[in-house]
């Protein structure tokens, strides 16, 4: 069994459970923030939807998709781990976007996009890289 | 079973597991933030400001607010509860605190309010302003969604549109950002309790355990009298 497999199946599950958890308390009134100060600030904002779907759905979506592929690659039923790379990649990507956004356009933090940073950012260090053929165990 | 079935059912279980989890921590009554020992900083009586409710309430709970700050309209309809619940007990007074370097349209909303105020209807452009945020905050010039706002409240347009560019008004609003740089505020909404600095309450219960402790404090200090 790959650890690599393992840290992103874990990672990508406390991600899953990061994006429902903000998707069901959007809607419902102010967010708690304990750590950081702005929580409803972020996720009410214009940068925290697209086409009218909450960000979190797509993180979401991310999510179950990455645990998947963890999971397939666990139990046996395939390579599956080398498809993450490059959605992990774009999810990078975006996550540096989001976090400049919070610091820069709305001037304040939300602490559970900073964890889904922080998660999305450790699956992408630990998703095998495509021009490593060799899979690292 | 083939492991591709066996990981399928681990995938619908996890998901079921996470699922679970996060309805159940979302439907949990929030705590309070911090409960730290350290004093929370107070607020000596700062002047100004407008009140909703009795002059004689045993509490009262002074808000730093901006208009255009979406947890500052989170926050109303925790406020308008709160008020509603004790009638006779709490009373609100509201200072502006216009955070213009990130909210462009904010110093124009808190004009809009004060020149209602002008014509004794402060606090229904105060509720209109925040329940209408969506639509004029995105706004390059929201002065027209300010004036329809006031048309709704049947406020005479040629009067509310002089205050709004009234220097009187201007200089209350900044009188109210002086003080609430005075009294430390570093975010929006800031809520004090008769002087005291409250952590964001995240519910409408916590915010109603606030006033109920502050409530039961004052009474004991009667009855102890």
């Amino acid at each position: 069994m790959s650890k690599r497999a393992v840290a992103i199946a874990v990672l990508s599950f406390i991600g899953m459970f990061d994006a429902l958890y903000l998707s069901l308390k959007r809607n419902a009134g102010p967010i708690p923030c304990h750590v950081t100060r702005g929580c409803t600030d972020v996720l009410t904002s214009r940068y925290s939807e697209l086409m009218g779907i909450p960000l979190s759905v797509f993180g979401l979506i991310f999510y179950v998709a990455v645990f998947s592929l963890a999971v397939f690659e666990i139990s046996g039923a395939g390579k599956t781990l080398n498809w993450v790379f490059w959605p992990a990649t774009a999810g990078a990507a975006i996550s540096a976007v989001l976090v400049g956004i919070q610091a820069f356009a709305l001037k304040a933090y939300c602490e559970y996009c900073l964890l889904s940073a922080i998660l999305v950012l450790s699956i992408f260090l630990l998703s095998p890289h495509p021009w490593v053929h060799k899979h690292p165990q | 079973m083939s492991k591709a079935v066996k990981a399928l059912i681990i995938i619908v279980l996890a998901v079921a597991v996470a699922g679970g989890a996060a309805v159940y921590f979302s439907r949990q009554p929030d705590q309070p933030t911090s409960t730290s020992a350290t004093p929370s900083p107070t607020l000596k009586s700062t002047g100004g400001g407008h009140f909703r409710g009795p002059e004689k309430a045993k509490v009262t709970l002074v808000e730093f607010g901006d208009y255009q700050c979406p947890s500052c309209k989170a926050y109303h309809p925790l406020v308008l509860e709160a008020l509603s619940r004790y009638p006779q007990d709490v009373r609100l007074e509201f200072h502006h605190y216009p955070l213009v370097s990130i909210h462009a349209n904010s110093m124009a909303a808190s004009l809009a309010v004060e020149a209602a105020g002008e014509q004794g209807k402060y606090w229904e452009m105060h509720d209109l302003i925040f329940e209408h945020q969506d639509e004029w905050s995105k706004s390059p010039n929201p002065e027209p969604d300010f004036i329809a706002l006031a048309q709704r409240l049947g406020l005479n347009q040629n009067a509310f549109m002089q205050a709004m560019r009234s220097p009187q008004l201007q200089d209350r609003v900044l009188q109210d950002v002086v003080r609430a740089q005075q009294a430390n505020v570093e975010a929006v909404p800031t809520f004090f309790i008769d002087g005291q600095k409250q952590n964001l309450p995240p519910s409408i219960t916590a915010f109603v355990d606030t006033i109920e402790s502050h409530l039961h404090d004052k009474a004991s200090v009667n009855t102890n009298k």
